[in-house]
């Protein structure tokens, strides 16, 4: 039961997550598991000392919680079972190492717990770094799914003579496109690692470290279902063995409420059938105390705000208009981004083009894993705004797509010494060709056609710098000035208000009607029965002789 | 007597056997010549009209597309824009001829482009996939992968020595060409021949190495459609190849088998960033013209124009 309860649980995460695409409907939250998790919610809410409503789905689970107890480790919690399917996949039959000062080692989730919150209170997101969700939406989004991708695009290279002959056309020419992701390496060493710490006891995370577990286990005490045991135990010892958590003391007959997880594992094992979860109200006496000590406390908590002041105090923080970063458009204003975003890496997920990356060190230690616009790499699409769609805390603003247009993320600038067109007098115009917006006109400048950005119709796509020719970085770069990132209100009418127009506007064009310079032989041809329709006689666009 | 009359014989029937067939293939080809009377069709009216009507007065489909052949149809699907923004070709267009196609008993269809915006949208937004739903042997496809594609040489290239084709023309396939009418800004128009260019892997090369409208005629030399039908029932008049721009409402559909003269006419038939002008003023037609590729003067032309 509890196996196909959390396969169950797995596969409906796996499916969100394979659902959040530019595609998603909008009923549909993706990100839903995100939102159940408390302890992502109150790190956001505390940090950014503001109600965030996808958060308050928590209550859901805080509420579950209070009535059954802490199921959501054993039955729900998709790294749990990621944990459980690997234990059992590799190390079944290995003897653990064990572990000897358990008990203290318990405690160490307390610890995080509190250094967490305590560093949110000073307006530090740090719960990122252990939130089981966030960890495993990452480790899905930076490893597993370029991994499937390649595996499944290998696969399909192999069989591709076999479609070929049976003349299955559709899955002869399958390709999918291959997602690419900074820091792939790191994530699978987290991960990894959190799954050899099963070598030493089975759940190590959860038992030990998970700070959303400690959340739950300070309340799962008060849940209505508790582990009794009758007197038919013989006091034979196999369920303290077999409990996954921990959780039984040297007296069989008492729990660790905190612990247990209602897994039902020492039930099972009972020989004597003596163990049982009916629901009592009572509490469980000395055992339902939450497990660490008072100067643990003390020093979790000092330490906490130490690192939130001293992360919030660094010079990278605090000179965060000097960073060449450019963030998805509809992100909150920077301080405020960082203190909301849990770094699940749901949008870089979802992102249509791929060009959503994690930052490492850009804005310092706060910013860790945030995400940014690696435009060089792919820009960003005016008909996707998934992003803001799946972010859990609304670090990234769900905007319409029109809103999601006006959001300028920043401006493109170009940098002539590098321009084909500026710096060498060749022909090029793919910046031009290719802006949305018609952001980009050609001027006469010195005889020559050049390319010149119009900043005020500019919202900082990005596709000019990816198409950009030149080798290495882009000749045309989008920089962050004259992003615009509102808190709330609508951005329509703040770009309205800037006087800023994204709104294609073909009448620029006549730019190109301007004297090219590239066209040598227009003279000789001149004058062959070009009717012109229009006065003064504008030369003839490129491509016309 | 008997066994020297039987070799005679045989050598007679070879002789016999080897006029018939000549015969009968230049009579079919006469055939065909006294039924193309005109190098150029050009059909006002709705699309999928206009589509049709233009096709039967090309001869029909079946002139081009035999039974259990493979037909490849590459109209523009380039950009992820919807078909009123004119850059790609109207949905109802490729549709009416992929089912034509069908009709003629071709063995599948394959609607093929590379394009240039992000490939999954580019189907889902410009409306080609959607029309040719529910039809089976029909596959719209953007191919982004180099590994659809088989680089060939170019012998009569003055610019370009090989290039990187789509598999899929190779192996006898009829290739039907479905340009949309527009401006580009960097070739003054994108039609017929410009439309090549939506088959070859390095699009990119194309604008960064090469004179590129010396690279498309060298293209159209080794790709020679079958049949062009261009789709000018609107004309992208400005901000080519992309949009926005001035939407010209020519509603017609020209076919031919001259891909220089379909795209010549197509060149007159609106002005083109506020001018008027001739095919052999688009510096890439007239190169592919003086490559023999086909006629560019259209006063030259028998042309059927009608109304659907």
């Amino acid at each position: 039961m509890r196996k196909f309860l959390q396969t169950v649980s797995l596969l409906f995460f796996t499916a969100l997550f394979v659902l959040a695409t530019y595609k998603l409907p909008d009923w549909l939250p993706a990100d839903i598991y995100l939102r159940l998790d408390p302890l992502l919610g109150l790190n956001a809410i505390f940090a950014a000392r503001e109600l965030i409503g996808r958060a308050l789905w928590a209550l859901m689970t805080i509420g579950a919680t209070l009535i059954i107890g802490r199921f959501f480790c054993a039955y729900v919690c998709p790294m749990g079972v990621s944990i459980d399917f690997w234990d059992f996949l590799f190390l079944r039959k290995k003897k653990r190492l064990g572990l000897k000062a358990e008990a203290s080692f318990r405690k160490v989730k307390y610890f995080s717990l509190i250094i967490f919150i305590s560093a949110a209170l000073t307006g530090l997101s740090l719960a990122f770094l252990m939130d089981p969700m966030s960890l495993l939406t990452r480790f899905y989004t930076f490893f597993i799914y370029p991994l499937v991708i390649t595996l499944a695009n290998l696969v399909l290279d192999l069989l591709r003579p076999l479609f070929q002959a049976l003349g299955w056309v559709d899955l002869s020419h399958l390709h999918y496109p291959q997602p690419v992701y900074y820091m792939s390496a790191i994530t699978l060493l987290i991960f990894g690692g959190i799954i050899a710490l099963n070598l030493l006891a089975p759940r190590f995370w959860c038992r030990h470290l998970c700070p959303l577990g400690a959340l739950l286990s300070l309340i799962s005490p008060l849940g209505l279902f508790k582990r009794r045991v009758n007197e038919d135990c013989n006091e034979c010892l196999k369920c303290q063995k077999a409990c996954p958590m921990g959780a039984i003391p040297e007296d069989p007959k008492a729990t660790r409420l905190p612990e247990c997880i209602q897994c039902r594992t020492c039930a099972k094992v009972c020989p004597q059938e003596a163990i049982t979860f009916p629901a009592s109200l009572s509490l469980g006496g000395e055992y339902s105390r939450v497990d660490f000590s008072r100067r643990g406390f003390v020093y979790s908590l000092a330490g906490g705000l130490g690192i939130g002041f001293l992360a919030t105090q660094t010079p990278f923080t605090l000179r965060q208009s000097k960073h060449q970063l450019i963030r998805p458009p509809g992100a909150l204003p920077e301080t405020e981004f960082l203190k909301t975003c849990i770094r699940c890496g749901e949008c870089m997920k979802s992102c249509l083009t791929n060009t959503l990356q994690p930052c490492l060190w850009e804005s310092g230690f706060s910013g860790l894993w945030t995400p940014k616009m690696e435009l060089r790499l792919a820009p960003c699409d005016q008909n996707c705004n998934v992003c803001g769609k799946v972010c859990p805390t609304q670090a990234i603003r769900s905007l319409t797509l029109e809103e999601k247009t006006h959001a300028k993320a920043g401006t493109a600038v170009l940098r002539k010494e590098m321009c084909l067109v500026w710096a060498e007098n060749k022909l090029c115009l793919i910046c031009d060709e290719i802006c949305p917006y018609n952001a980009i006109v050609f001027r006469p400048v010195e005889g020559y056609r050049r390319p010149v950005v119009i900043a005020s119709k500019c919202n900082g796509c990005g596709f000019c710098e990816q198409r950009c020719p030149v080798r290495g970085e882009s000749a045309i770069v989008v920089v962050p000035n004259g992003e615009i990132r509102l808190k709330e209100g609508s951005y329509i009418k703040e770009t309205k208000k800037l006087q800023l127009e994204f709104k294609p506007d073909p009448g620029d064009d006549k730019f190109i009607l301007e004297e090219s310079g590239f066209d040598i032989e227009e003279k000789k041809k001149r004058g062959k029965g070009i009717i012109p329709e229009e006065k003064p006689q504008p030369k003839k666009p490129k491509g016309f002789l | 007597m008997g066994k020297d009359s039987h070799t005679i014989t045989r050598r007679k029937f070879l002789k016999a056997a080897t006029a018939g067939v000549a015969l009968g293939l230049s009579s079919r080809l006469s055939f065909l010549e006294a039924r193309e009377e005109y190098d150029l069709v050009a059909i006002s009216g709705e699309p999928v009209a206009a589509t049709r009507k233009a096709l039967e007065a090309m001869g029909g489909i079946s002139r081009f597309v035999k039974k259990e052949q493979r037909v490849v149809l590459k109209p523009n699907m380039s950009f992820s824009n919807t078909p009123d923004r004119g850059s790609t070709t109207h949905p109802l267009v490729v549709a009416t001829v992929a089912e034509a196609c069908l009709e003629a008993g071709a063995q599948q269809v394959l609607v093929l482009d590379h394009t240039l915006q992000r490939a999954e949208l580019c189907l889902e937004r410009n409306g080609i996939r959607e029309a040719c739903k529910g039809m089976n042997r029909v596959h719209v496809l953007a191919l982004q992968e180099k590994k659809f594609f088989r680089e060939i040489k170019i012998p009569q290239g003055k610019v370009l020595e090989r290039v990187e084709v789509m598999k899929d023309l190779f192996d006898g396939s009829v290739l039907i060409n479905l340009p949309v009418a527009k401006s580009h800004s960097a070739t003054g128009v994108s039609l017929g021949i410009k439309g090549l260019m939506g088959l070859i892997w390095d699009r990119e090369s194309f604008h960064t190495q090469y004179n590129i409208n010396q690279a498309l005629a060298d293209l159209a030399t080794v790709i020679k459609p079958h049949l062009t039908i261009l789709d000018a029932t609107r004309a992208l008049a400005s901000g080519g190849p992309g949009g926005p721009g001035e939407i010209k409402k020519p509603n017609f559909i020209i076919a031919g088998i001259d891909p220089v003269a379909v795209d010549s006419y197509g060149v007159s038939i609106v002005p083109w960033y506020g001018q008027n002008f001739k095919g052999k003023q688009v510096e890439h037609l007239l190169a592919a013209h003086q490559r023999g590729l086909g006629k560019i003067d259209i006063d030259q032309l028998k042309i059927l124009k009608e109304k659907a």
